[in-house]
């Protein structure tokens, strides 16, 4: 995150326009080539100061002078204090050039050679540096070091013997502090650029991250909000097949069986009708008349009794679809009675070492029992496979018939109820079934809701 | 009139229990223990010894298959008590399970045919006389979900009517009393159908329910 650290970011090359970018962008990318070539045309500019009586040491400190530019920008500081060093000895020490009057004592080859050459200037480009590149409280320290200097080489130097010293002093002290103002103020402009698109871009990058931290808190709210939304759907899952489980039961205990005790009293009363028939015969139209009534009644008895016998085949049907009580004894045993009731042979294999939750077994079975049936139906297929296993906590079942193939999702159809069955615990189902067959659909399914 | 049967019945709910112990002591026979559970059928019988115990599949604690369990522990150790198993399902698996062991005095109703009175007595009495029930549902499916379906096909319609009554567990007699046909006719009938699929012939009513069975669960 924190890629650009306290530096300032590098000018924008694309602000000229032609051909201009293309230099300057290659003196960008090469800072000390481009510094070098700066150091060799302050030195040649110096040149012509080359002279006196010791033309060698004054371009030695000359190039010393200019030398101090080249590691501006990775030294802006050290560079620059060296620079200053150089101009304060100067003052202290130098001659003046060309000729000037030599006060110093520290010997003739010292005082020649530290006089004042063009490459002085190396320290205005340091101060510009200093300003563009450091903060301002280091940079206007430098400034005011360069103003006490240009200052004190002012003095230093002032031809006080010539006639308008006045006019002279006034115009060395605002061109010499003109120029240390002028790099200052140039380079504090480019630092000022460089600090407004510094903060442009850390405002920006607050933002971002401000943006990014809204996100992640929703995406963070989102997850939690799954996770809840998943634990309630796994527990209503569990409490219908619960429920249903209980209803079952209820109608086991309840309804079906008061039905079939009343189904048996019907029996009796229908069977005791019927050998009751015709015992007490008789004479008449009155024993006529009884026996339309016993005969009516015989009817309706025996319609009653149709009645309940159909009604607990109904009840039933009816049980056996809210919860398959063949469920009760685990799923191998549940599969194992769909598979013998199947007129295709089945090959049954269930290999688990725990039994699923109750709501997980149910739509196992339900599935089974209907691809089961699918294959029997429409499938032409001699015989099919039920297998059940697990992996990685999952329950994988696979049913693979050998009929004609082309099984696919129809709206409303048996496979899209089984789709919808099964997505209702975020189980899985894969259908494999290209035409003229085998047909392997595989169904994955979450050991509990 | 048969003579009375000495019956336990093993049956959580009470309405039928009731309803049962009363149309049997109607029909003159004796019920010697009416209970609810599978550990006190094991008592009742172990005490009474009778000639049939009627029970429920689904009994307390859990519900699902005890009288079944209670069914083949009571036959393996009384194999003179016949055993009458009645559910409100039934299972083609549990029929096969219950019959496995079993020559005969064994039987596996649906609770639905009760309304049938005299049919289910009748049942009763075949098992308690060493005979084999098999519920005509159960015999439905088997036929049904037979892998034997080329060589069932030979048979003629007829044939399957008496195929299905025979698995049953009716003999010749019956089976003609039923189809209203002569016991000579059935058991031309039934020499045809054991030739047709291949099985050993056999008189005992029993040994050819087991081999319908065998034969239509394999």
């Amino acid at each position: 995150m924190s890629r650009s650290g306290g530096q300032l970011p590098a000018p924008r090359a694309d602000a000229y326009p032609g051909r201009v970018p293309d230099m300057l962008g290659w003196l960008r990318r090469h800072p000390w080539q481009a510094d070098g070539l700066l150091a060799l045309l302050l030195v040649a500019l110096s040149y012509r100061q080359w002279q006196g009586d010791h033309p060698a040491a004054v371009a030695t400190v000359s190039v010393l002078l200019a030398a101090t530019v080249v590691p501006r920008r990775r030294y802006p500081v050290a560079a620059f204090a060296v620079a200053a060093a150089i101009g304060a000895v100067q003052i202290a020490i130098g001659v003046q050039p060309a000729g000037g009057p030599a006060q110093s004592d520290v010997g003739p080859l010292l005082g020649a050679a530290l006089q004042p050459t063009v490459a002085d200037a190396a320290i205005l480009v340091l101060l510009y540096t200093l300003a563009a590149h450091r903060s301002r409280r280091v940079s206007i320290t430098g400034l005011v070091i360069c103003l006490v200097g240009a200052a004190a080489a002012v003095v230093r130097w002032a031809p006080a013997h010539t006639a308008h010293s006045g006019g002279a002093i006034f115009a060395a002290a605002v061109g010499l502090g003109g120029a240390t103002l002028t790099a200052w103020v140039l380079g504090d402009s480019v630092a000022y650029r460089y600090r407004r698109v510094y903060y442009a871009s850390l405002e920006e990058r607050a933002a971002r991250l401000e943006a990014e931290r809204d996100a992640q808190a929703r995406i963070a709210r989102a997850a939690e909000r799954a996770r809840e939304l998943e634990e309630r759907r796994a527990r209503v899952v569990d409490e219908s097949a619960a429920r249903l489980r209980r209803i079952e039961r209820d109608l086991h205990d309840g309804a079906q069986v008061r039905l079939a005790a009343l189904a048996m009293t019907l029996g009796e009363i229908k069977e005791s009708l019927d050998t009751a028939g015709d015992a007490d015969g008789g004479a008449g139209e009155e024993a006529a008349g009884r026996a339309d009534d016993r005969a009516r009644m015989r009817m309706l008895v025996a319609a009653a009794h149709r009645n309940a016998k159909e009604t607990l085949v109904e009840l039933r049907d009816l049980a056996r679809g809210i919860h398959p009580p063949a469920l009760d004894r685990g799923l191998g045993a549940a599969l194992a009675s769909v598979a013998k009731t199947s007129p295709v042979p089945v090959g049954l294999e269930v290999i688990i070492t725990q039994r699923p939750s109750p709501a997980i077994e149910a739509i196992a079975y339900f599935c089974a029992a209907e691809l089961l049936a699918n294959v029997a139906k429409h499938s032409g297929a001699s015989r099919a496979a039920i297998r059940v296993s697990e992996q990685d906590g999952r329950l994988l079942m696979t049913a693979t018939d050998d009929g004609t193939g082309e099984a696919h999702l129809t709206p409303g159809g048996g496979l899209a109820g089984l789709l919808e069955r099964v997505q209702t615990v975020d189980g899985r189902l894969g259908i494999d079934s290209p035409a003229g067959g085998p047909t392997v659909i595989t169904i994955e399914l979450p050991d509990h809701a | 009139m048969p003579p009375p049967l000495r019956i336990v019945i093993a049956e959580d709910a009470a309405i039928m229990r009731d309803g049962l112990t009363q149309t049997l002591t109607r029909r003159g026979h004796d019920v010697v223990a009416a209970v609810a559970d599978a550990a006190a059928l094991r008592q009742a019988v172990d005490t009474h010894l009778p000639d049939v115990a009627v029970i429920d599949v689904r009994m307390p604690p859990t519900h699902t298959d005890e009288g079944l369990r209670a069914a083949q522990s009571i036959h393996a150790d009384h194999p003179q008590v016949g055993v009458l198993v009645f559910s409100q399902y039934i299972e083609t698996q549990s029929a096969a399970e219950l019959f496995a062991g079993a020559p005969g005095g064994v039987g596996y109703l649906l609770k639905d045919r009760v309304a049938d009175v005299s049919e289910f007595i009748e049942a009763i009495s075949r098992v308690a006389n060493g005979g084999t029930v098999l519920d005509p549902e159960v015999v439905r499916q088997l036929l049904r979900a037979s892998r034997r379906g080329d060589s069932l096909a030979t048979l003629t319609p007829r044939e399957r009517e008496v195929l299905s009554l025979l698995a049953q567990g009716r003999s010749n007699n019956a089976i003609a009393d039923t189809l209203v046909i002569s016991p000579r006719v059935v058991e031309k009938h039934v020499a045809s159908i054991f030739a047709k699929l291949g099985l050993a012939p056999s008189d005992n009513d029993n040994r050819r329910v087991i081999a319908a069975l065998k034969y239509l669960d394999s």
